[in-house]
């Protein structure tokens, strides 16, 4: 399998976008995180892998601030994040593109960037007239920034291909994320032809200095894409190392939790 | 070549938004025509107001309907809400001033609507479920407040609201005109339009975009209780009295023009044109019949088939969608 070659150094000397530190959540009694602490920089892609029920969508949504973590901190930047709510989150760019797309698929593209965020022309009372040029053509803008050519934006989506949509429901993360992308399972549903086109809009994400976590079962993608890897095994971190360094085999033992044995014994 | 895949992408456009409409438009005329020739007594424009003036009621409850199953959603219960506002109006009116008692119907209705809506929202069950207790359970409030009988003894200036006339058309029909050009303009034009086609296409995705689905759902279920409010105290005023039979099967030929007129019973879908052509295509069928000396039972039959086939012809082609989506994905693989 050949390597990527790394975008860019290791951004130790940066300053993190976003800090995790120490951070566990309870599911009655399940542990379901463990002091887990995670730095993100920008423009570097991240890899959580973790096998089912390792922590992964239970990071995901505290970082997205669906779930309130029961220890631990929050950091954006220098500044502590005390009670982060979904709306906080997305206020401060942070977005999350979930599997299942979220999309609506009986509305055009435009519709689709923008939703809930629609540009309005004017307000009265509880009436918002909405400007459907300016989301025309900024959605067209944004569309194609992540490197997709849409000739009518308001045609329903579910006439478009998979590789379109996934672009939609990139586009719409980046109208407000200017600090992290959450992909979750992007690739899960394409083909190899779609997928490839995912992966590619993916960096370009990370090209514009936004931080990314992929989360992902394939090591294929994993491996093409991201620089550094974070494995979640039993809600803990077991392994946090960029990619160069280590192998598949590490990987997939880490996840399966064969290296702990394999110490153990040893 | 292009100047031609482009006028054909038009043509197609049309076809896509305006199908359906140009198919009601065409029944409408149809019918029309057949009614011209077997029965020129019909095309008068003294007949086409009492039928304007029938079919009121029906086409303002639609445009509360239209809202609800855009946003996915439905309330069988408009039938006997309709009736509890009118024979509470018609009650009122005789202790307190008209506009009062109408306002006051009005608000009930819209809380009741609110309550079913809340009902719906906890009990994340088929609306249709429980809106049908609703139905019973309003039909039988009706019966009891009246004790069978129908409300009459209105004051004169209760009945003159409904009974005005403007340019010639009566108040039920201005009020519904009025009310389909807001209705259209909040679909198309805003936010909450947008928003209640999101809800209808995909709830989940809203709730993750931050979009208030709960305030907007529960906003239609009061909005719709409103609207038939408005209705139901219309069809009393008008009537100058309020029977406990009001609106009996209401929500049947309510949801018959809304699916009819393009809705998708899935959500998502609709426009109020169409419902509007529906709501007048179904007026003319019902009037027609009868002015053919054809036996009036049959236009019941004409319904019922009209919103089977309807439902039937919304599902074939959303099935034809889906494979053109499979095929289309298959390609590009």
């Amino acid at each position: 399998m050949p390597l990527e070659p790394a975008t860019h150094d290791r951004p130790a000397s940066r300053a993190a976008l976003l800090r995790c530190v120490g951070v566990s959540k309870f599911f009655g009694g399940v542990r379901a995180l463990n002091r887990v602490s995670l730095d993100l920089f920008p423009g570097e892609i991240v890899a959580l892998v973790g096998d089912n029920g390792a922590g992964k969508s239970t990071l995901v949504k505290i970082l997205s601030g669906i779930y309130r973590p029961d220890e631990g901190e929050l950091w954006l930047g220098s500044e502590r994040v005390e009670h982060l709510t979904a709306r906080r989150a997305r206020d401060l760019g942070v977005e999350t593109v979930y599997q299942h797309l979220s999309l609506c698929d009986n509305l055009g593209a435009a519709a689709n960037v923008f939703l809930g965020r629609e540009p309005v022309r004017w307000r009265m009372g509880p009436f918002r007239v909405l400007d459907e040029e300016r989301a025309i053509v900024e959605a067209r803008r944004r569309i194609e920034e992540v490197g997709v050519a849409l000739d009518d934006l308001s045609v329903p989506v579910r006439r478009l291909s998979g590789g379109q949509r996934q672009a939609i429901a990139i586009a719409r993360a980046l109208v407000s994320a200017h600090r992290l992308v959450m992909f979750d399972e992007p690739t899960a549903a394409l083909g190899v032809k779609q997928t490839h086109v995912t992966l590619e809009l993916i960096r370009r994400v990370a090209a514009q200095g936004i931080a990314v976590v992929l989360i992902s079962h394939n090591l294929d993608d994993v491996f093409a894409v991201a620089q550094r890897i974070v494995a979640l095994r039993l809600g803990q971190v077991s392994l946090d190392a960029p990619l160069a360094e280590v192998s598949r085999a590490t990987v997939v033992a880490v996840m399966t939790g064969l290296a702990f044995r394999e110490r153990e014994l040893s | 070549m292009t100047g031609n895949a482009g006028a054909s992408r038009g043509v197609d456009r049309i076809v896509r938004h305006h199908g359906r409409n140009l198919g009601l438009a065409l029944a409408l005329a149809l019918a029309l025509a057949v009614l011209a020739i077997f029965s020129p007594k019909y095309m008068t424009l003294d007949n086409f107001v009492v039928v304007a003036l029938q079919m009121a009621f029906i086409g303002i409850a639609a445009l509360g309907t239209a809202h609800l199953v855009i946003g996915g959603n439905i309330d069988l219960s408009i039938g006997s809400l309709f009736a509890l506002t009118a024979v509470v109006s018609a009650m009122l009116s005789r202790v307190v001033p008209p506009v009062l008692a109408m306002t006051l119907a009005i608000t009930l209705g819209a809380m009741i609507g609110w309550l079913n809506g809340a009902l719906v929202w906890r009990i994340k069950l088929s609306p249709i479920i429980i809106t049908l207790g609703s139905l019973a359970i309003l039909r039988g409030v009706v019966l009891l407040l009246t004790g069978g009988y129908s409300v009459r003894g209105v004051p004169r200036e209760f009945a003159a609201i409904g009974q005005e006339r403007l340019l010639g058309l009566p108040m039920p029909v201005i009020a519904l005109g009025i009310l389909a050009v807001l209705a259209q303009w909040i679909l198309v034009r805003t936010t909450l339009g947008r928003h209640l086609f999101a809800i209808g296409g995909n709830r989940d995705a809203c709730e993750a975009a931050g979009i208030p689905v709960r305030r907007l759902v529960l906003g239609t279920f009061f909005v719709n209780g409103a609207i038939v409010g408005l209705s139901g105290v219309l069809a009393a005023s008008r009537f100058g009295s309020a029977s406990p039979s009001f609106g009996v099967a209401l929500e049947l030929d309510v949801i018959t023009a809304v699916i009819l007129g393009g809705v998708a019973f899935t959500g998502g879908e609709g426009n109020v044109l169409g419902v509007m052509l529906a709501v007048a295509l179904l007026g003319v069928i019902n009037s027609g019949i009868v002015s053919l000396g054809i036996d009036p039972h049959y236009a019941e039959v004409v319904k019922g088939a009209a919103l089977v086939v309807a439902v039937t012809l919304d599902q074939l082609s959303l099935e034809a969608r889906e494979r053109y989506r499979k095929m289309t994905a298959m390609r590009e693989r």
